[in-house]
């Protein structure tokens, strides 16, 4: 496990930069929604949470998407894995980054959403469930995205992440079926999106169904990249 | 002695149908046996398969046939590699304080504590960086890189260290602390698996040499056969003309020649005959760089 954890750490560190920009954007957000007039008009404050929700979901698509590929293309990959890591901790180790970095965020939002919403209106716990739901979301698609970027170029892995978590929900919309289960990303971020707290018991069923995809895509990753040729250089 | 890291029959290519590159053959039935103990010269041009079946032994890559053991173990264990070290042709490694990165490093081999603490500042003092150990490796300069990447290699005290042109970046102090390293993790037991281009200082430190081309195994054998020839002889003699035998050069009072092993006695007593006096009979001493190109150049006009 502690190879993992190093991976997760260094993740992180490597990634310092994009994470502070996010947390000082939920800081100043929230500055500007607690100390305005904003907290007089509760849609406003809503909104706001919701766009840096969704900040944290396009950042861990960009995350997962990217990690992979800049390894191999620094070729610092290779003084890693030259180590005693085999390539399944090493994927375990990109996602707990990953985890890590949306957790931190999440607490920052967490933060500044028991601050300003109880005052919009919202209760702050019902705010930290749907906290649970951003981070299962997040993480599902970091996950997608990380699977795809094993084989396809980053912005190819992109595009079909983004394929992957909006084709269900267009079948859903479609033929009012349960489609939107199948990578329930979106299902899970609409709880989060009205904040309403509704289908409480559905939601926990999609966050457990969630995280279970999540664990099947890693082991995929973790096959599929056992098989993928570290040394070759990508430009 | 056992063999630390073994080839057998291993091929490996690159490229094909669905890549955009043409397929090339990197290893073609390759086939080595690195013994415990030996610092082993691995040589060869660039492309000759030298660094693919490095990263072979490492797992980074599979084979499309053949098998390969390190450690007594298959190819691409995570569990085998703890003991192993390498040091890549092209250091690339992260941005931090030279100590934590190779703590880090340490750490992902499962070392920890006080023992990875001490540890990596030891193999710091080792490479001659301790003085740089809170520095950022941002800021080092390519030989330094290259020290602190041997440092990470060094970290877990390995059994086997493979260096893929560890001196190409050094200046001439550094390569002599680096060669006075290697001899000295000889004389520890361990086996290092040198691929170098610079052929003078693997001449210096290596047991045995093996020379790459095209993928396969053109010269293997200890560096001190290489080197002397079995079929010439350099023969030095007195009191004869130049013009006595063929390639003759009169130099300070002495004439030398290179003759053909096999007609050594003749050769001699010749020289007898014609009055002359034998100075020195050796077995004809080549330079590795000879050998690399009498290598290369006849597969070359082969193939």
């Amino acid at each position: 496990m502690k190879p993992v954890w190093l991976i997760a750490g260094n993740f992180v560190r490597e990634q310092r930069w994009p994470i502070v920009i996010l947390l000082g954007w939920v800081a100043l957000l929230s500055a500007a929604a607690g100390f305005s007039d904003l907290r007089r008009s509760p849609d406003d404050v809503f909104m706001m949470f919701q766009q840096v929700a969704v900040y944290i979901l396009v950042f861990s698509l960009f995350f997962g998407a990217s990690a992979i590929r800049n390894e191999l293309r620094t070729r610092r990959i290779l003084a890693v894995l030259s180590k005693g890591i085999s390539r399944r901790q090493y994927i375990a180790g990109l996602l707990l980054g990953i985890v890590t970095a949306v957790v931190v965020y999440c607490l920052a939002l967490g933060a500044a959403g028991s601050w300003v919403l109880p005052q919009a209106g919202v209760p702050a716990a019902r705010f930290w469930f749907l906290l649970l739901g951003l981070l299962t979301a997040s993480l599902l698609t970091a996950c997608l995205a990380l699977f795809f970027s094993i084989f396809l170029h980053p912005l190819l892995a992109t595009g079909a992440t983004m394929v992957s978590v909006g084709v269900p929900l267009l079948l859903a919309a479609v033929w009012k079926s349960p489609w939107a289960a199948v990578i329930p990303v979106y299902a899970i971020l609409q709880g989060f999106l009205d904040l309403s707290g509704h289908d409480v018991a559905l939601r926990g069923w999609m966050v457990l169904l969630a995280w279970g995809e999540t664990g099947v895509l890693w082991l995929a990753s973790a096959w599929l990249f056992s098989w993928k040729d570290v040394a070759v250089a990508v430009e | 002695m056992a063999a630390v890291l073994e080839f057998e029959e291993v091929s490996k290519h690159y490229g094909g149908w669905l890549s955009r590159r043409p397929p090339v053959r990197a290893l073609d039935n390759f086939s080595l046996q690195v013994e415990a103990g030996e610092i082993f010269g691995f040589l060869g041009p660039n492309g000759a398969g030298k660094t693919t079946a490095i990263h072979l032994a490492l797992g980074f890559m599979r084979a499309n046939s053949g098998r390969g053991r390190m450690l007594g173990r298959p190819f691409g264990e995570a569990r085998t590699r703890r003991r192993v070290g390498f040091l890549a042709e092209n250091v690339a490694l992260y941005h931090r304080p030279a100590l934590h990165l190779v703590q880090f490093y340490g750490a992902l081999n499962g070392m920890g504590g006080t023992r990875l603490r001490q540890r990596a500042r030891d193999v710091l003092e080792l490479v001659n960086l301790g003085s740089d150990a809170e520095r950022n490796v941002a800021a080092f300069s390519r030989g330094m890189l290259q020290r602190i990447g041997l440092a990470q290699a060094l970290v877990n005290d390995p059994e086997l260290l493979i260096l893929d042109e560890p001196t190409s970046a050094l200046d001439p102090i550094a390569r002599v602390v680096i060669r006075e390293l290697l001899l000295r993790l000889k004389r520890e037991g361990k086996t290092v698996f040198l691929s170098s281009h610079l052929l003078s200082e693997v001449e210096l430190v290596c047991d045995r040499v093996g020379v790459m081309h095209q993928g396969r195994l053109a010269r293997l054998g200890k560096t001190a056969d290489l080197l002397h020839s079995r079929e010439q002889t350099q023969v030095v003699a007195r009191g004869i003309a130049a013009g006595a035998f063929p390639g003759a050069v009169a130099s300070d009072g002495v004439v030398s020649f290179i003759i053909a092993t096999a007609s050594q006695r003749q050769v001699l007593e010749q020289i007898w005959k014609l009055g002359g006096e034998v100075v020195s009979v050796n077995p004809l001493k080549r330079s590795l760089e000879q050998i690399f190109l009498e290598v290369t150049q006849a597969r070359g006009e082969g193939a």
